[in-house]
């Protein structure tokens, strides 16, 4: 089945047009407004729902000069992202008017949530990669504006900042490494990333022929990396919690922050290889196991869960990493399984932050009895996340430890095993936080705990929802397996291959690694706060340890140079400025001549008569003049006779319109000259010293300058004449012959500015309308109190 | 082909325009704008050919009939729209610099220029001292 290109397109636009009537509806709706986004992401929902088992490429032309179409492909992982995405969209719009009642900001807040959806939605099904580029850079944006919900809060606006600067810029890397695989791709450049994916080979070829695949395999890397988190970069996740919690639940957890996994999936066929593995299985690893670290020491629910994220996003990246068909089973089968348990972990967070007032882990507990229902679904939801048997994150944990030993397996020696034993030892960090989660329900209720209210009971749909769906993929794997994940892998894989039996019949490695896990984790919890301590103290002692260390002193690093160099750039003197941007003009064109090769093998040739270069020199003579005059009339003086010189040469050069006009303003202009100069007294003039006196430094420093500035126009004029084309231009000609039949007229200049060009002169109008608006003002309005 | 001549007196103008923007007298500095001006101009107009006057050449024609070669008719316009710009943009500038001395009794830029960025920062400083 190939997919129906107006239902994929309708279920990527929707969203946006959703958006942009936001603000409209929040104004009939009011708080309700979020019924309707839920509307609006079911109804994507369902329109891709229809598209599940087709597969093929949409397409709509976009830049066709430049190969760039918006292409969308459809298969079963770009379904899978699709509508784990649009049914999160679904509850988690569900639970916000209730989570958010009596905020201010909701129309924004609302616009910004179906966008985000529609840019993942695109992301999801993009197969373009400039078209993925866009709405991958849009969901930061849109994330950008979610965390910083809040705008009065400072923390709210620094954590924006701070997952913008990671995220956008971390696109802009793999922007980078798209361009190189766009080269790479095809002579011109093709961005078509179907047709790259259905033949690999050339591309990959091509790639090693020219040296760059690690450098492209790198840059994309780094995109992908920082959208999820992924060490070192992981630290604007836990700051990106200051945005309200339903955001935290869709952007951070279940959606936003696994596109660069999805990315991953999506080229694997692309760009499977020894470095692929290497870099992703380590990175993903390493990531796996500090999250899982930090998140112990975490003292905040939401940071907990935050930490959790990523330590999870590393199992993902990790899985997709191993060369294996057990890593991409383990990353697909994993990244919905994590989408159910974890979203449903952030609401859960908080009902308990909005019922019990505090997020602070220390000052929770016990809650089974005010909250019973939100504790069953906890349950089920912690119990997967920390990979207990029966629940669903054994299965995809258990993928993931079978592709490890796999690797250990065909690397020799014992480094291999490092692969195993990080992912038990991340697992038993990960049991380890995953009961303290449960204890908010099941542990001992702390003293300090104030009353705690019956949440209301549409905030429990959705966590219900969710725990319901969790549980029917841990009672029985094999319908979610065969529904979704089995499509989606076949996209991820070179060669698809059956899926195993992920419920354990019999003993192996797999099943050692994690009975291992969950049993040293069960058996560590009761020193947990000395893990919690320890780790945290570490941070805490050695600062640089901690990333938001790096990323503090580089942003202060770059605020000071930036002040640093405002102060110097713009100190508040005319002549600074006009120093450092004529300067600067002077040696981008210079550099720009050099590098286009415009500056050798110029002929040279006068053009112009004698008597053209007698006046022009007169002209120059007299500007020499007036930079010489002693007094400001006598500078003005001089100064008409350089404009009334070049009349001359508008003259000389053919062009009678722009003598009479030159004549006219020089004039005008002279006027005004002398009646401003005779209202300010000859005491406030500036005496112009004696070139004895000169400061001789500064004085030679605008010589320098001038010089420079001068030759700049004197060597861009021969550029430019020197490259002009023989004869008359074609536009020239069309404008001397159409000027009598089209425009009525016989002066050829007159007939352009008026009929041909008529808007340019209707422009110049406005701009002298406005320069006389502007003089009368400052002559008129000063006498009448301007200040008041 | 070049036209050096042309270039070396749009160079020159450059030259004493970007000295004269460079003095303390506000004055002078408007009078460097109008040189710069005057010296943009003569490049437009030489980026078409320069044709020497004769009858022909003038881009006025002598009715139906017959369109000879005229110097480029289309760089004259701009031009034309360039003096008369420019013309409004000195016209402002000069009144501005009147303002200013009316409003500072100077038109020593080093003088004002230094004023203004004492002022400003003791601005920033009293409004930081409110946010804490």
């Amino acid at each position: 089945m190939s997919p129906e290109p107006v239902v994929v397109f309708a279920a990527v636009s929707l969203p946006f047009v959703a958006a942009l009537l936001m603000p409209l509806a929040f104004r009939l709706l009011g708080e309700r407004t979020g019924y309707l986004a839920a509307g609006v992401s079911f109804l994507c929902f369902a329109l891709l729902a229809t598209q599940h088992g087709a597969e093929g490429v949409v397409s709509l032309a976009w830049i066709p000069s430049l190969g760039i179409s918006l292409r969308f492909a459809v298969d079963g992982w770009a379904v899978l992202f699709a509508l784990v995405a649009s049914g999160m969209g679904v509850l988690v719009s569900i639970y916000s008017p209730a989570y958010l009642h009596g905020e201010s900001g909701l129309a924004r807040y609302y616009a910004a949530l179906v966008a985000f959806l529609g840019s993942i939605l695109g992301v999801a099904l993009a197969a373009d990669l400039i078209a993925l580029f866009v709405f991958w850079e849009l969901t930061s944006l849109c994330s950008f504006v979610l965390i910083g919900f809040h705008t009065e809060d400072d923390s709210s606006r620094y954590a924006a900042r701070m997952s913008m600067l990671v995220t956008v810029g971390g696109g802009l890397f793999m922007l980078a490494g798209f361009l190189l695989l766009a080269q790479a791709a095809g002579d011109p450049a093709s961005f078509d990333l179907a047709a790259m994916l259905a033949e690999p080979g050339p591309v990959r070829d091509s790639l090693r022929e020219a040296g760059l695949f690690v450098p492209a395999l790198a840059l994309i890397a780094v995109g992908a990396t920082t959208k999820s988190a992924q060490v070192p970069v992981h630290f604007w996740l836990p700051s990106a919690m200051a945005a309200p919690t339903p955001v935290s639940a869709f952007l951070h957890s279940a959606t936003m922050v696994k596109v660069g996994v999805y990315l991953l999936g999506r080229l694997r066929p692309l760009l499977e290889s020894p470095e692929w593995s290497l870099l992703f299985s380590a990175l993903g690893l390493a990531t796996m196991l500090v999250c899982a670290m930090l998140a112990v020491a975490s003292t905040d629910v939401k940071e907990l869960l935050a930490y959790s994220t990523a330590s999870h996003l590393g199992l993902m990246v990790a899985g997709f990493g191993f060369a294996s068909g057990y890593g991409a089973e383990a990353g697909v089968f994993h990244l919905l399984n994590h989408a159910l348990f974890k979203a449903a972990l952030f609401l859960i967070a908080g009902i308990v932050a909005h019922e019990a007032g505090t997020r602070e882990l220390a000052e929770l507990g016990g809650l089974r009895h005010e909250l019973p229902f939100t504790a069953a679904i906890t349950a089920v939801v912690a119990l997967s996340m920390a990979g207990i048997p029966p629940f669903s994150g054994f299965y995809s944990k258990e993928l993931l430890f079978n592709a490890t030993v796999e690797a250990a397996g065909q690397i020799p020696g014992a480094i291999g095993w490092l692969y195993p034993a990080v992912a038990v030892l991340a697992s038993v960090f990960t049991v380890l936080y995953s009961v303290r989660f449960l204890a908010l329900f099941f542990g001992s209720r702390p003293d300090g705990l104030g009353h705690v209210t019956r949440p209301a009971p549409i905030l429990l749909v959705s966590p219900a929802i969710l725990g319901a769906l969790t549980a029917v993929i841990s009672v029985s794997p094999g319908i979610a397996i065969e529904t979704v994940v089995r499509p989606a892998v076949d996209a991820t894989v070179t060669e698809p291959r059956e899926m195993p039996h992920v419920i354990p019949t019999s003993y192996s490695t797999a099943v050692g690694m994690s009975a291992l896990a969950i049993g040293l984790g069960l058996a560590a919890y009761p020193f947990y706060g000395r893990f919690h301590r320890g780790i945290g103290g570490l941070s805490a002692a050695i600062p640089p340890v901690a990333a938001t260390w790096w990323y503090d002193a580089a942003i202060d690093g770059l605020e000071r140079a930036g002040r640093g160099l405002a102060a110097r750039v713009q100190n508040g003197l005319l002549r600074t400025y006009a120093t450092w941007t004529l300067g600067a003009t002077c040696a981008i064109a210079l550099a720009g001549f050099a590098a286009a090769g415009a500056l050798s093998g110029t002929m040279v040739e006068l053009e112009a008569s004698i008597p053209i270069a007698l006046v022009a020199a007169v002209a120059v003579v007299a500007a020499i003049a007036v930079v010489r005059s002693p007094s400001h009339v006598v500078g003005v003086l001089t100064l008409s006779i350089v404009g009334f010189m070049l009349a001359i040469v508008y003259i000389l050069a053919s062009a009678p319109d722009l003598a009479l006009t030159q004549l006219v303003v020089e004039t005008l202009v002279l006027l005004v000259f002398l009646l401003v100069i005779e209202e300010i007294p000859e005491s406030a003039e500036l005496p112009v010293p004696k070139f004895s006196e000169m400061a001789l430094g500064r004085v030679g420093r605008d010589a320098v300058l001038s010089l420079a500035v001068g030759a700049t126009a004197f060597v861009t004029v021969l550029v430019t004449t020197d490259a002009r084309p023989e004869g008359a231009s074609e536009i020239a000609r069309y404008y001397a012959e159409q000027a009598v039949p089209e425009g009525g007229g016989t002066n050829i200049v007159n007939v352009v500015l008026v009929d041909f060009r008529a808007f340019d002169t209707m422009g110049e109008l406005v701009v002298v309308a406005v320069a006389a608006i502007s003089v009368l003002t400052l002559l008129v309005m000063r006498g009448r109190g301007e200040d008041a | 082909m070049t036209a050096i001549v042309l270039a070396a007196t749009v160079g020159a103008l450059f030259a004493l325009g970007t000295f004269l923007m460079l003095r303390r007298d506000l004055v002078r500095v408007v009078w460097g704008l109008a040189l710069v001006g005057q010296a943009a101009n003569l490049y437009l107009l030489t980026a078409g050919e320069i044709a020497p006057a004769t009858h022909d050449a003038v881009p006025v024609l002598a009715g139906h009939g017959e369109v000879p070669e005229t110097a480029d008719p289309l760089v004259q316009a701009l031009v034309l729209t360039a003096i008369v710009i420019g013309f409004g943009m000195t016209a402002f500038a000069l009144v501005l610099s009147y303002r200013v001395y009316e409003e500072h009794g100077t038109l020593d830029l080093a003088e004002i220029g230094g004023r203004e960025v004492s002022e400003g920062r003791e601005r920033t400083r009293s409004d930081g001292g409110d946010r804490r």
